[in-house]
């Protein structure tokens, strides 16, 4: 066995340098000859003689060098060498083969590589911190009142952190926008509120200055700021002495103590260009520190090593019912939960990914089915010289080697130009990726990548290959011989493989345009949906009012109202309107409130609507309809008794068979906790969460009684949005020049924006699903074409005999048409089963939606009857004399 | 059968030229050559070139080792010995010649009397 492995490291190291190899062998046998050549001389032989006498007592010397070569060589290497130089003549012969073949294989593997990227990128890359598996997001939940994963307060959160043993440590955050003036322009930077911790919980160090230091967290500390490396080099010039200057964040002054390098980012949604600030020093969420009752606070914490998830529920859940003991105003009935923090992060996206995996996937199946297809025709004709090659000795093993070493570089090429098409695929995909998804890697084709695609392309050189490899091998020597060249000589079973594998790309064509289907139908249902008020001509912008400057709820109405007369006035600007929130695109406030006269609401069925505070004419510029009572006007301000408007659906959901009008509601919301309003009067109603939502109960509040630190304004003008935004711009910098104004767009657009991600996996699949369309239709004129073409003598003589040119077709159309049903019927039980997995994608569009099954069927059956017709058409025109000569 | 004719005599040939390198020490392939041709008392005509089809073989099975040197009249050639491995496997296959011999010898014997 020693000797063995010797002997093969040996031939190995030999075959790496055959031509020293030789030479030295050359040299060997010289002086062999000279030796025997001495010798002879001696014994008395004439110079020339004794060579010659030398050369034959030595043997052919050619062939000794043969020998030697072979015995230095790699065989089983020089085989299939061998065979591939050959399957690279095979190739090149046959162009026109060699280029569908190939282009087929380059879309199967290029989109496959594409997405994989994406799905490596997002997936199954680790998210970019050290250790990244110890994170977790932990959450508060109260599962009585459906409430699963929601915020701490910072109360609770200080208990856990305290009392825990499992955590390494742990550390809260926040995300708002505050205002950075004193550096020219004001502007917006997104702000995480965090706890001291944060950065040691994720193990990255500042490239400049220092991290908070718990002193940073206690009340009375100075304010820092650490900035990101990008805000760093975009707003403050990289300069590194920054350290120790200030800013100013909504008017208040913050010292700079570091920077955090690129590479971090938290939360990892956020734009690059963020700061963190201690949670103490915000203006916001500091003064909500002491109280319990909150949910806010994010909180994530680094597992110790080796505590396992289990123990990791065990001791918060201990935690959690001691905390519910202790506390039981705030905390009776909630519980600790909590997941990976990776989990967190890609759960939305990660269905949706593995939906386009496995989209590609069918594509690619259908492209090797495809190419099977054109290898078992090709083999066919190729019978004869295989034949003649096993006559000639070739082993059954040495020919499928040989036919698959050409299906593998046939792979190999496809994979080749595959892996170049994905290049390609993946900036056009990061092109139209939507915004919001989280990108934790950036998305290329990377080694490993590279790695999966020319796997993907042998494995799939495998599939398609190997069934006519086997069939070319098994063919009958002796009848293949005697037919010789002739096409009529095909068994039955390649015939049908070859319809099988026609069939099975439809039934697979036939899955992937079901999914496209519901995906278009739910999509364009989503765009067809009602919001309830109408976005066309709305322009908004958002104005924040710094909170250390603007803290009283006084103020924050006073400059609303002040903004709003200047813009009513401008011309073309009447209608303007605040409100905060706006719906769909700022997230929806929900609270519970109680009927004045009913009993207060059990804890299983509490009642609650989304909140919404509005000036008087919010609902003109809206359109949204009043169905009774009033609306707002000028005389519902601070002063006056409180009122509200409600949606139709929270009149019949908590007012059923009653008048709403005149009764009244309370809820504890600032700035007047426990006041009851009237309802004034019933609108229509909006989808405020989502375009996929359906309306849900509402109620509207005057802004003058219930304002708030910043104003959403929105504006109905025929002029063009720039003018109308400038003229906001200039209206509210005439009331403070140090007010930002952010977000400035076309409703509409922002509202089409939150479709970005169905729109773009409806895009994917949609071309995914054309794909399979055009492989699938190829597929069947490929095997109608050569089965036309392989009865040219049977339709011949049926012409002669007296069938009608009719006939002939309708003959060839019903094959076509056989194959597409027995793949229909194939495909419908798949098709139903893989939409099911789309289901929580799709927008009122049932899993198993008839018309789109229905059409699909339709699609697919006109396809392959075009794809049929083609070579029918043929048929109908084969000139019996010339078919009868055909043999 | 061409094929297992050609088998025996190769094994024959390798352990020939094993046996040669023990008994003689270093030597060129002419040397194990004329070395076997005259044991064999010239019984055994043989290409001389076939010797090293067995000397390849023998090396790469790491039974001998190989290295240039120059002969008594100054020539430069290819000197092969006998590794310790190589004397271990010659050990065993000398054994198993005999015995086979033996065998075969005693079968061959009982024919004739038979």
């Amino acid at each position: 066995m020693l000797a063995w492995i010797r002997a093969l490291a040996s031939r190995m190291r030999a075959s790496l340098s055959p031509r020293q190899i030789d030479q030295e062998f050359e040299h060997e046998l010289d002086a062999h000859l000279d030796m025997l050549a001495d010798e002879n001389v001696r014994r008395g032989m004439s110079p020339e003689e004794a060579r010659r006498a030398a050369r034959i007592r030595l043997g052919g010397q050619t062939q000794l060098k043969e020998t030697n070569r072979e015995l230095h060589g790699l065989p089983a290497l020089e085989t299939f060498l061998q065979d591939t130089r050959y399957a690279f003549r095979m190739l090149r012969k046959n162009p026109g083969f060699t280029a569908v073949a190939v282009l087929t294989l380059a879309l199967g593997i290029g989109a496959n590589t594409a997405i994989f990227s994406v799905v490596y990128a997002m997936l199954l890359k680790p998210l970019p911190y050290s250790h990244p598996e110890q994170l977790l997001t932990v959450f508060e939940a109260q599962p009585q009142a459906g409430v699963n994963a929601t915020g701490w307060s910072y109360a609770n959160f200080a208990e856990l952190r305290e009392q825990n043993r499992i955590f390494s440590d742990m550390a809260g955050s926040q995300q708002h926008q505050l205002t950075l003036t004193g550096r020219g322009e004001p502007s917006v930077v997104n702000t995480s509120v965090v706890t001291p911790e944060l950065f040691s919980v994720f193990g990255q160090r500042p490239i400049v200055g220092r991290p908070f230091y718990p002193e940073d967290g206690k009340p009375g500390a100075p304010a820092a700021v650490i900035l990101s490396e990008n805000l760093w080099r975009g707003s403050f010039g990289a300069d590194p002495k920054v350290i120790g200057s200030s800013i100013n964040l909504d008017k208040r002054s913050f010292t700079i103590v570091g920077v955090m390098p690129a590479v971090f980012r938290f939360p990892i949604l956020t734009a690059s260009e963020q700061l963190w600030i201690p949670l103490v020093q915000d203006p916001l969420f500091g003064s909500w520190m002491d109280r319990r009752g909150g949910h806010w606070l994010q909180v994530t914490g680094r597992l110790k090593p080796g505590v396992s998830m289990t123990q990791a529920q065990a001791e918060l859940d201990a935690i959690g019912a001691r905390l519910a003991k202790e506390f039981p105003a705030e905390n009776d009935g909630w519980t600790i939960r909590f997941v990976p923090l990776k989990q967190k992060i890609v759960g939305n996206v990660k269905s949706a990914l593995l939906v386009l995996m496995g989209a590609v996937g069918l594509v690619l199946l259908i492209a090797c089915a495809n190419i099977a297809n054109l290898l078992l025709t090709r083999a066919t004709s190729r019978a004869r010289e295989i034949a003649v090659r096993t006559a000639l000795g070739a082993g059954r093993s040495r020919i499928v080697r040989q036919l698959l070493s050409e299906t593998l570089v046939l792979g190999l090429l496809g994979g080749l130009a595959g892996i170049a098409l994905a290049y390609v695929g993946v900036q056009g995909l990061t092109a139209l990726m939507p915004q919001d998804l989280p990108q934790l890697n950036a998305i290329r084709v990377d080694n490993f990548v590279l790695g999966f695609a020319l796997l993907l392309s042998a494995v799939a050189s495998c599939a398609f290959g190997l069934a006519p490899a086997l069939f070319a091998a098994n063919s009958n020597l002796q009848s293949s011989l005697r037919e010789g060249g002739t096409r009529s000589g095909e068994s039955g079973n390649r015939r049908r493989a070859r319809s099988f594998l026609a069939a099975g790309e439809i039934a697979l064509a036939m899955v992937l345009l079901v999914a496209a289907g519901l995906l278009l139908r739910s999509f364009s249902k989503l765009t067809a949906v009602s919001p309830g008020f109408d976005a066309q001509h709305v322009v908004q912008a958002d104005i924040s009012l710094p909170r250390f400057q603007y803290s009283l709820p006084q103020q924050w109405a006073a400059f609303s109202e002040e903004l709003l007369m200047r813009l009513q006035s401008e011309p073309g600007m009447r209608d303007a309107a605040v409100v905060v929130p706006r719906p769909m695109t700022d997230g929806f406030v929900n609270l519970g409130f109680d009927i004045v006269g009913n009993p207060p609401a059990s804890a299983g069925a509490s009642r609650t609507a989304n909140y919404v505070s509005v000036s008087p004419d919010y609902f003109r510029v809206m359109e949204i309809p009043l169905r009774a009572g009033r609306l707002f006007d000028q005389h519902d301000v601070a002063a006056s008794p409180r009122v509200s408007l409600i949606s139709e659906a929270m009149a019949r959901i908590y007012f059923p068979n009653q008048n709403p009008l005149g009764k009244q509601i309370v809820f504890g919301f600032p700035p007047d906790i426990g006041a009851a309003r009237e309802i004034v009067g019933v609108v229509g109603d909006v989808r405020d969460v989502a375009l996929a939502q359906d309306p849900g109960a509402m109620m509207y509040v005057p802004y003058a009684q219930a304002p708030f630190w910043g104003a959403n304004v929105v504006v109905r003008s025929t002029l063009s949005a720039a003018s109308v935004a400038s003229t906001i711009r200039r209206d509210v910098q005439q009331i403070d020049k140090d007010l930002p104004v952010t977000d400035v767009a076309m409703m509409k657009d922002t509202i089409d924006a939150t479709l970005a991600q169905p729109k773009f996996r409806t895009f994917l699949l949609g071309l995914f699903a054309a794909m399979a369309l055009v492989l699938a239709a190829t597929g069947i004129f490929g095997v109608i074409s050569y089965s036309v073409s392989r009865r040219t003598n049977e339709i011949g003589i049926r012409i002669t005999l007296g069938a009608s040119r009719n006939t002939i077709l309708r003959m060839v159309l019903r094959e076509t048409l056989m194959l597409t049903g027995a793949g229909l019927v194939l495909g419908l039980p798949s098709a139903l089963a893989a939409s099911h997995l789309l289901g929580h994608m799709l927008f009122s569009v049932s899993a198993n939606d008839p018309a789109t099954l229905a059409a699909v069927a339709f699609t697919l059956g006109l396809i392959a009857a075009i794809a049929g017709y083609i070579p029918a058409r043929r048929a109908m025109r084969v000139d019996p004399m010339v078919a009868l000569r055909h043999e | 059968m061409a094929g297992d004719k050609s088998e025996i005599l190769q094994g024959t040939l390798d352990l020939m030229v094993l046996k040669t390198l023990e008994s003689m020490g270093p030597l060129h392939g002419y040397g194990i050559a004329r070395r076997i041709e005259q044991i064999s008392e010239d019984a055994l005509q043989i290409n001389q070139g076939t010797i090293y089809a067995s000397l390849v073989r023998l090396l790469q099975r790491g039974w001998i080792s190989g290295a240039w040197g120059t002969s008594d009249n100054n020539r430069k050639a290819k000197f092969y010995s006998i590794t310790r491995a190589g004397r271990k496997q010659l050990q065993a296959e000398a054994q198993n010649w005999e015995r086979i011999s033996a065998v075969i010898g005693r079968v061959l014997r009982s024919a004739e009397r038979g």
